[in-house]
């Protein structure tokens, strides 16, 4: 992995590699170049997961003629390929070092250490949802009892946008869950449910179900589980597999081939 | 040219860790420190949001002294002088327990030795208080 990267940096092919280094007892994300090849020793695989490819793109976005590597698992695949869908980056800007990966959905081939199922209180299994649930089980809730849950568990919200924060496909410049036209902004408590059901629907079509917004949770909603069950409905409903490739979503309104289109609605009489 | 940069949130006294990301000496973002043993990974939204305050225009740069009801930059001897001065009529006239001192959460163990050592030891009054007792 080290050599690999050490001739990525000295042939040119990126300009920048982005991968941990243990720092202070932390691994942390850290910038390795030509410069300072003597670093690469120190070059590890880290278990807990920064998003790196939304750090390359912030790089990018203000110094577009850079290339930049990063050391990626699975999710850092697809959030690139969904990141070059939406034109954040052009194809090639971010090169992928792959490594071992976690278990998702997508691919299911593990051996990520960090991703052990925590386990949860009485109170949350009685009244919220589990966290560790699959979209199957969840489904086998009735609808009343679905509805009082996810309740529980959107109440529970601080309103620290981590969610949007640290989420590496999130990338608009104006972001809904600022307007005030559509959400209140500006207090607590937050508005639920809208405040998480309008995140729910922006992640159809775009999540690429890395877990990190459920890591960043400090009350623990089990947010990947949500946007896994709003991406399956896009999966049913339009066969698009987010992140699998570099297609346009069905809901791209832009781009060279027009999207599926819901058939018209009758006219009202 | 571009860093991350481990530290620690100033905003109360959790403590929590965070990581900036500095693209040429400019701060970019704030993450949370994913292996920090006191926030493990999450951040309230004032953490999320360090950076704004250190890149914000509105930062005050040099103290403020206000005259005649309206405030102006001065240096910090200026300011210094000024504060003592000040500190020593009051005492002198209405005795040292009227004044009190509040010490910080955002501020580190040390300073806020000092600060107490300042109260007892220098004006001579036990009022101390802490911000976080709100």
């Amino acid at each position: 992995m080290k050599d690999k990267v050490r001739d990525w940096l000295e042939t040119g092919k990126v300009d920048l590699f982005l991968g941990y280094k243990q720092v202070d007892g932390h691994p942390l994300p850290h910038a390795f170049s030509k410069e300072n090849l003597a670093e690469l020793g120190e070059l590890i695989v880290s278990p807990a997961r920064y998003a790196l490819e939304k750090l390359a793109t912030e790089i990018l976005a203000i110094k577009p003629a850079l290339k930049i590597g990063i050391l990626g698992r699975d999710c850092n695949q697809r959030a690139v390929n969904v990141l070059t869908v939406h034109q954040q980056i052009s194809p090639g800007q971010i090169q992928i070092l792959e490594v071992n990966c976690c278990p998702s959905p997508l691919r299911k081939h593990a051996a990520c250490s960090t991703l052990q199922p925590q386990t949860y209180g009485a109170v949350k299994l009685e009244l919220g949802v589990d966290n560790n649930m699959s979209v199957a089980q969840m489904d086998q809730f009735d609808q009343e009892s679905l509805y009082s849950r996810w309740m529980y568990e959107f109440q529970k919200c601080l309103k620290c946008y981590g969610c949007r924060d640290i989420c590496p496909v999130c990338f608009c410049k104006e972001c809904s869950l600022e307007n005030n036209d559509l959400v209140a902004t500006g207090g607590l408590p937050p508005e639920v449910p809208l405040f998480h059901l309008i995140r729910a629907v922006h992640m159809a079509g775009r999540c690429v179900d890395c877990g990190l917004c459920e890591e960043a949770c400090p009350v623990d909603i089990p947010l990947r589980l949500l946007y896994r069950k709003v991406n399956g409905i896009v999966k049913d409903l339009f066969g698009y597999e987010t992140g699998g490739s570099h297609e346009q979503p069905p809901f791209s309104l832009l781009g060279e081939s027009t999207p599926p289109e819901a058939e018209p609605h009758s006219k009202a009489v | 040219m571009y860093r991350l940069v481990p530290s620690v949130c100033s905003y109360c006294g959790t403590g929590c860790g965070v990581l900036f990301e500095v693209l040429d000496g400019q701060l970019l973002k704030t993450l949370p420190l994913k292996t920090h043993p006191v926030n493990q990974g999450k951040l309230c939204i004032k953490g999320w949001n360090l950076h704004e305050f250190v890149n914000s225009r509105m930062r005050l740069q040099s103290p403020l002294l206000k005259v005649n009801g309206r405030f102006h930059d001065v240096t910090w001897n200026r300011a210094l002088q000024f504060t003592a001065e000040k500190l020593k009529g009051i005492i002198e006239k209405y005795g040292p327990d009227s004044v009190g001192v509040l010490v910080s959460a955002k501020i580190t163990n040390e300073e806020n030795y000092l600060l107490q050592k300042f109260a007892r030891a220098v004006v001579g009054t036990n009022n101390v208080d802490h911000c976080a007792r709100l």
